[in-house]
């Protein structure tokens, strides 16, 4: 049945010169219509489905924020709360919230200092790159540090391979309060997930 | 006033001069199937081997399984006919740098698809690999087939299934190879991720060669083409939601198994009904338009 259909098959009375007609054009131009706007859709599709965020509100801490909806989100002891992105291999991207009292006298670098101390004793390779300057969304100056170290699975059946991760950390002073948002990804993807972290940032209250 | 027909039958001469498709079409479907299906039976049955210099040589043996059966059934028999298609090498070797060039990247890079679609609803699966992967896999092979053969290389149509599967083999080529080189899976792996990217690319296809052979020979209505394409991009998006669902086992204390039984039956099953509706459009149209010469002919004194 196959191959009589080939067999009966058509020739155009065409030459292969021959241009297209007027409704064939139409139809390619629909074509290109049709992918530019399947492109468009699934860009507008991806944008709503990564951007989807969630509210998290701690009246304790008196903080709001919006992570992304699609993380899981702890409150370990230690933190306020931590959104991790689960569905990525080796280092789960993550921000993690945490308040500290602060005294009367307590500088930012100081606080920054003993972070540091206590990452150098559980971080593998912990190193720090750089502090400076950060803008908060209600136009206040934080201070921010940059740091790197090695992640490495916490099972050793898993026989994961290490990876780098950088991390940065804004710290804000407020009320006797500090306030350090932390973010850390693996360095291959840190400054494309970076710009959660500043969405993160913008829509945080405290 | 005589009106002259649009088209002319063409002698048996004409017809015996250029090579059929869809029996060749059917044998390759089926042997592809036929061999990766032994392979997944196979490693249901078998012990998993760990070495993995066997293990890439098998997937880059099953990776280029369809290009070889391809170039046997339908390249090669093209140099003994009087009229050949000279450019489904071109065209596959075109869809395959369009994917490495602009599919991956563009899916990978930009859309992320990995990051926010497997873990969504089945429904907003199939939406959303419709309207990415979907997308940009039918556009641009439809790109390819309308700058490489519409309309200059286009004489029959089965020049348009032929050209198509052209395009859906290097494309699909592309991918295999370097899912398989990435991910360096076990050899029944490897035959199901093959069988399911040239089920995709193929399926999908025939369906991008209906539109065209439709749009050039029967000078449709201008949405037929790109409705073809919208249902190409469906197939394509309803096939790669479905599947790894399908693949992976249910979750017990054991953990989760795979099911590639159940991955290789729905493939061979879409693969099928999607070249039964295929050849039902093609068969169809073509016999439409032979009975509409023959009726013009008859009034015309042709």
């Amino acid at each position: 049945m196959v191959a009589r259909a080939d067999l009966m098959a058509f020739e155009t009375g065409r030459s292969p010169a021959v241009q297209i007609t007027q409704r064939q054009r139409w139809s390619i131009a629909f074509s290109y219509m049709l992918i530019l706007g399947g492109l468009l859709l699934g860009a507008n599709q991806r944008d709503g489905l990564l951007n989807q965020t969630s509210v998290y509100t701690n009246n304790a801490a008196g903080i709001t924020a919006s992570y992304p909806a699609r993380w899981l989100l702890d409150e370990s002891e230690g933190t306020v709360f931590r959104v991790r992105d689960m569905s990525r291999l080796g280092f789960n991207t993550t921000i993690e919230v945490r308040s500290l009292p602060v005294g009367a006298d307590g500088a930012e670098r100081n606080l920054l200092d003993h972070l540091s101390l206590q990452r150098s004793q559980v971080f593998i390779d912990y190193s720090v790159l750089g502090y400076d300057t950060f803008l908060l969304p209600d136009d206040t100056q934080a201070i921010s540090m940059t740091y790197t170290f090695v992640s490495r699975d916490a099972s050793p059946f898993l026989e994961g391979v290490s990876s780098i991760v950088n991390g940065l950390d804004i710290l804000a002073i407020r009320r006797g309060q500090a306030l350090i948002v932390s973010f850390r990804a693996e360095s291959s993807i840190y400054q494309r997930e970076l710009a959660t972290f500043h969405r993160f940032i913008n829509n945080l209250e405290f | 006033m005589a009106q002259f027909p649009r088209f002319n039958v063409s002698s048996g001469a004409e017809s015996y001069g250029v090579l059929p498709v869809w029996r060749r079409f059917s044998i390759l479907v089926s042997a592809i199937i036929l061999v990766c299906g032994i392979t997944i039976l196979s490693g249901e049955a078998l012990p998993a081997t760990r070495d993995a210099d066997f293990n890439r040589i098998a997937a880059l043996m099953l990776t280029s399984l369809p290009v070889l059966l391809w170039l046997l059934l339908s390249v090669l028999p093209e140099a003994r006919v009087d009229r050949p298609r000279r450019r489904l090498i071109g065209v596959a070797v075109v869809s395959g740098l369009t994917a490495s060039a602009i599919g991956l990247p563009l899916a990978e890079g930009f859309f992320v698809v990995d990051q926010w679609l497997p873990l969504q609803s089945v429904f907003q699966r199939i939406v959303g690999y419709t309207l990415t992967a979907g997308v940009i896999d039918v556009g641009l092979r439809f790109l390819v087939l309308r700058y490489l053969i519409y309309p200059q290389a286009l004489r029959v149509r089965s020049d348009g299934v032929a050209y198509a599967l052209a395009a859906a083999i290097g494309y699909s080529f592309y991918l295999t190879l370097v899912w398989v080189w990435r991910l360096e899976p076990t050899w029944n792996q490897a035959a199901v991720y093959a069988l399911f990217s040239f089920t995709i690319q193929t399926a999908s296809s025939l369906f991008i060669a209906l539109g065209i052979i439709e749009s050039y020979f029967g000078d449709a209505f201008p949405l037929v083409l790109p409705f073809n394409l919208l249902i190409a991009m469906l197939v394509a998006g309803i096939i790669q939601a479905l599947l790894p669902g399908l693949l992976s086992g249910p979750l017990s204390q054991a953990g989760s198994g795979d099911r590639p039984l159940f991955g290789l039956l729905f493939l061979a099953a879409s693969m099928t009904v999607s070249v039964g509706i295929a050849y039902f459009l093609y068969s169809n149209s073509e016999r439409r338009e032979r009975e509409a010469y023959g009726s013009q002919g008859g009034s015309d004194g042709f």
